[in-house]
């Protein structure tokens, strides 16, 4: 899942300054479930920007809000059209993704940003994310027990520990596991401490360009080029 | 202005879609009243609106408060966790404290169709009184001197003060109903003949039933409800010192407590099985037991001899057997166990059926009670219907009231030319029991019983012995309703992003993942917090009940109105437990005398504060918001810890707004040391000093 906070209130105030009407467009996937933007923080924010506008002298916003089961997918967004058209900017708490998403499917509209899109990743316990995926778009958790070592080592190595590992924490964090003593000891476990014992060569990044496209048809129809 | 706040998704009949279910002390009521509402009310100290929901229900509640047999009480599932809410002691506090005997009833005759009540029972009285309702004229004929039937000549005056009757009749009058009393119906078609258009019998039963033993008849032998009726009339019957009942009922138990009142020495109970199969109240047993009533279990006369002005009864012991009929185990006579006791008079309690005058010409099945049709209660003759007791057999005087007042429907039915309604469904009824896990996080409040007069005080005379909470037990007492039926949903499905905050955030562990990794909210077992509601993030999830739904924000949106309309400038607003404090308990003098500038925005429960409604106070202008929960007091477990959480979060947002987060505050008592009233004093004094510190701010900037 896709996590990401609510950016400072003051920096979408200061965002949406220019703006008259603002439509807080939340979404009710990835955003909903990390607290982020769902309906209820769509609300929380809607409220905050009014109790700010009402102490100051020099602001001057009409606000509306709405939640929309996905921004990433422009099927969920035709029925924007109407509430739209009564507003001069989009500020969407979906994530980096629904934020282009909506700018590409209202080109007349400018959308703002109200979430910084953190990482790819689960809840830990209740309220605390963890990043866990870096999307590097060539999996090797098979070889580390389940546990990434491009996301969760903080040099990303592929052959670790370093010796920056202190009593199973990481030199850069003393609060952080280091990943490949999780692995070695899930691998341990699991009774493959072979795998350890492989080296494994660097990766050729620059292999992949980026952005990215997968296609899991034939052939497609529309969208010449990429991005 | 406030359309902005509310998502269009939200918007459609959300709001008064009522999705609660009947609980089971409902189900359990003959009347089926809104007990949960009632208790509900009683718990927040607001005890008018508690007697009119109580009323609406109910014609006569005074009575049902003193003698109702309460199955309400058995039904209730507080049971499961400890014991059941003290459902009718409650409904007394509210009768007495909600001024029942001061409601005005009236009625308007808008039919022509007269109407006759034979007998004035608890049937024939609330069948008058819902006929008078429909406006038909109304005629009640008594065969005694006063109102009640066995409401006055059968349950003694220390369970139901005759005052309390009295009003009802009165209220009967004052609505327009016609009372004849010392006036025995013996003939049917002469009613008609004066043109009444529809009869409704309900003569009870006052026949008792004869025990079949050898010398029943001789003197000194009385049945139980001719011994009830002279004794409820004032009549002093001699009795002697050594008195037994026999029998093992309500009335048999009423008797044995009557006689000790009129002063007999020794009082025996002879009942033939044992304690578990007497089907008198619990209760009352207690009572009459410390009363000095003895009870023998297991023991039977079979014999009456008079010798010497006394009575010499014959007893045999007795064994249970296997189970008959009526599930109770058999009572077997034990070979050779006779013995023989002195009594000075025997009360004969073992039974009671209707006796219905032969001219009446209606049809009379077992238990000589009359047959009716068990949909329109009609008899075998065209517009003569029937209920109560006549019809049942001895039953309790909630059921004699609900069949009077179903009665009065079905004749108003019949008059109209109607085919019977059915009856009015009440929604669909809650079923199951409390999951173990669910009660073991339930917090554990013990049932407080209302005071009972002390002994010696209880057997001097007939006054009422039990007698009524004071404010603060009840409420309490009330707080204890789990609010089955009522607990929350997930009312879109579609918004539902299965985010897991329900099933992480409810005390209860009521919410779970089915195997097709949907999230179910058991109704069953959930207890109505509402911190699911206040915390779900995708705002999918929302109490069954619209009122429930709707209160903060529409007492917030009205405190917060007639705050603006105040010439006051600064003002400060407080979320207050409706159920603790400011209710009922320390602070609700500041509840009713608002200090100047302080609006109290009541609530039922504090954990269903969204963090939105704290923002929204400070939106319209608000200085200061504060929350006064009832910390120990509270009926659940935590729910300070809820708001503390999301008071931090809106005073994040309160600072970078630039306000001093201290302008929000939670006062939970229990929490601090410090008395609340207090904390609240000085953070109204602190307010003010920010108030006048960012005025001066402005002026210097100017």
């Amino acid at each position: 899942m896709i996590v990401a906070e609510q950016k400072p209130l003051g920096e979408i105030r200061r965002i949406i300054a220019p703006f008259e009407r603002v439509l807080i467009l939340g979404c009710g996937t990835c955003m909903t479930v990390c607290d982020a933007g769902g309906e209820r923080e769509v609300s929380f924010l809607h409220n905050a920007l009014r109790v700010a506008q009402s102490r100051s002298a020099d602001e001057n916003h009409t606000f509306s809000e709405y939640t929309v089961k996905r921004q990433c997918d422009s099927e969920f967004l035709d029925p924007l059209a109407d509430k739209i058209g009564d507003a001069d900017v989009i500020l969407s708490l979906g994530c980096g993704i629904g934020v282009q998403a909506m700018a590409e499917h209202f080109l007349d509209i400018p959308v703002l940003p109200g979430v910084n899109t953190s990482f790819m990743g689960m809840a830990k316990e209740w309220g605390v994310w963890d990043e866990r995926c870096s999307a590097c778009g060539d999996c090797r958790l098979e070889e580390t027990g389940g546990i990434c070592p491009i996301t969760r080592c903080t040099k990303g190595i592929l052959n670790g520990p370093c010796a920056g590992t202190k009593n199973g924490k990481c030199e850069a964090n003393k609060d952080m596991d280091c990943a490949w003593i999780l692995i070695y000891q899930r691998l341990e476990r699991l009774q493959q401490l072979e795998k350890m014992r492989r080296y494994y060569p660097p990766r050729n990044f620059l292999a992949v360009p980026r952005p990215k496209r997968i296609m899991s048809k034939a052939s497609i129809d529309v969208g010449e080029g990429n991005g | 202005m406030k359309d902005n706040t509310q998502n269009y998704r939200t918007k459609r009949t959300e709001k008064y879609l009522d999705h609660s279910l009947m609980p089971p002390c409902q189900v359990a009521c003959p009347l089926h009243m809104d007990i949960r509402e009632y208790v509900d009310l009683v718990a927040q100290g607001r005890i008018m609106e508690a007697l009119q929901t109580i009323r609406s229900g109910n014609p006569f509640p005074s009575i049902c408060a003193y003698v109702c047999t309460h199955p309400c009480e058995e039904a209730c599932r507080r049971c499961q966790v400890d014991k059941a809410v003290t459902i009718r002691a409650l409904k007394r506090f509210a009768v007495e404290f909600g001024g029942d005997r001061m409601v005005h009833a009236e009625a308007e005759t808008t039919r022509p169709d007269k109407v006759a009540i034979v007998g004035s029972g608890p049937a024939g009285l609330a069948c008058a009184y819902y006929l008078r309702k429909h406006g038909y004229p109304v005629t009640i004929f008594e065969a005694h001197s006063d109102l009640g039937g066995m409401l006055r000549i059968g349950i003694p005056q220390y369970r139901l003060p005759r005052e309390v009757l009295d009003t009802e009749a009165q209220r009967l009058t004052q609505m327009g109903v016609e009372i004849r009393t010392n006036t025995r119906v013996v003939s049917l078609d002469l009613l008609f003949d004066l043109g009444y258009k529809a009869i409704f019998i309900t003569i009870g039963a006052h026949q008792s039933l004869r025990m079949g033993i050898e010398g029943e008849e001789s003197l000194g032998v009385i049945d139980g409800a001719t011994f009830l009726r002279e004794a409820n009339l004032g009549l002093k019957p001699s009795l002697g010192t050594r008195v037994a009942v026999v029998g093992g009922g309500n009335v048999a138990i009423d008797a044995a407590r009557t006689v000790t009142r009129l002063g007999a020495k020794k009082v025996y109970i002879l009942y033939r099985r044992s304690r578990k199969e007497m089907p008198a109240d619990p209760a009352e047993v207690e009572l009459a037991l410390e009363e000095g009533v003895k009870i023998q279990f297991l023991t039977t006369p079979v014999r009456i001899e008079r010798e010497n002005g006394r009575l010499s009864v014959t007893c045999v012991r007795m064994e249970l057997g296997e189970p008959d009929d009526s599930g109770r185990r058999r009572p077997v006579p034990i070979k050779d166990s006779e013995f023989r006791k002195q009594f000075d008079t025997l009360i004969s309690a073992t039974g009671q059926a209707p006796q219905t005058p032969s001219d009446f010409r209606v049809s009379i099945g077992k238990g000589s009670t009359i047959q009716v049709d068990p949909v329109t209660l009609t008899t075998n003759r065209a517009g003569v219907f029937a209920g109560g007791d006549a019809v049942t057999g001895p039953a309790t005087v909630t059921e004699a009231l609900a069949a009077g007042r179903l009665a009065a429907s079905r004749i108003d039915d019949y008059l109209q030319h109607r085919y019977p309604l059915a009856d009015k469904e009440g929604g669909e009824s809650l079923r199951g029991d409390l999951m173990p896990e669910t009660i073991a996080m339930i917090k554990k409040i013990g049932r407080v019983e209302p005071p009972i007069l002390s002994l010696e005080a209880r057997v001097k005379d007939f006054g009422p012995d039990e007698l009524v909470y004071n404010w603060e037990t009840a409420t309490n007492e009330a707080r204890r309703c789990l609010r089955c039926g009522i607990g929350a949903e997930i009312l879109f499905q579609d918004k539902c992003a299965t985010c897991l905050t329900c099933l992480r955030a409810c005390p209860y562990h009521v919410p779970y993942l089915d195997t097709r990794g949907t999230i179910q909210i058991p109704v069953e077992q959930c207890q109505a917090c509402g911190i699911c509601v206040a915390e779900c993030p995708a705002k999918a999830i929302v109490l069954r009940k619209p009122y429930d739904r709707r209160s903060i924000d529409e007492e917030l949106e009205h405190v917060l109105k007639s705050a603006a309309e105040s010439r006051l400038k600064t003002f400060i607003i407080g979320f207050c437990c409706q159920y603790g404090l400011f209710g009922t308990g320390t602070l609700a003098s500041l509840w009713r005398e608002a200090k100047a500038g302080v609006w109290i925005v009541p609530v039922l429960c504090i954990a269903k504060i969204e963090a939105e409604h704290m923002l929204r106070a400070f939106e319209a202008g608000a200085e200061g918001v504060f929350i006064i929960g009832c910390g120990e007091q509270c009926a659940r477990e935590n729910t300070a810890y809820w708001v503390s959480q999301r008071v931090e979060k809106v005073r994040k947002t309160l600072v970078q707004i630039g306000l001093e987060a201290e302008r929000l505050q939670s006062f939970v008592s229990g929490i601090t040391n410090e008395d609340p009233a207090t904390e609240l004093d000085k953070f109204v004094e602190q307010i003010g000093g920010l108030y006048l510190a960012s005025v001066i701010m402005q002026e210097v900037k100017s």
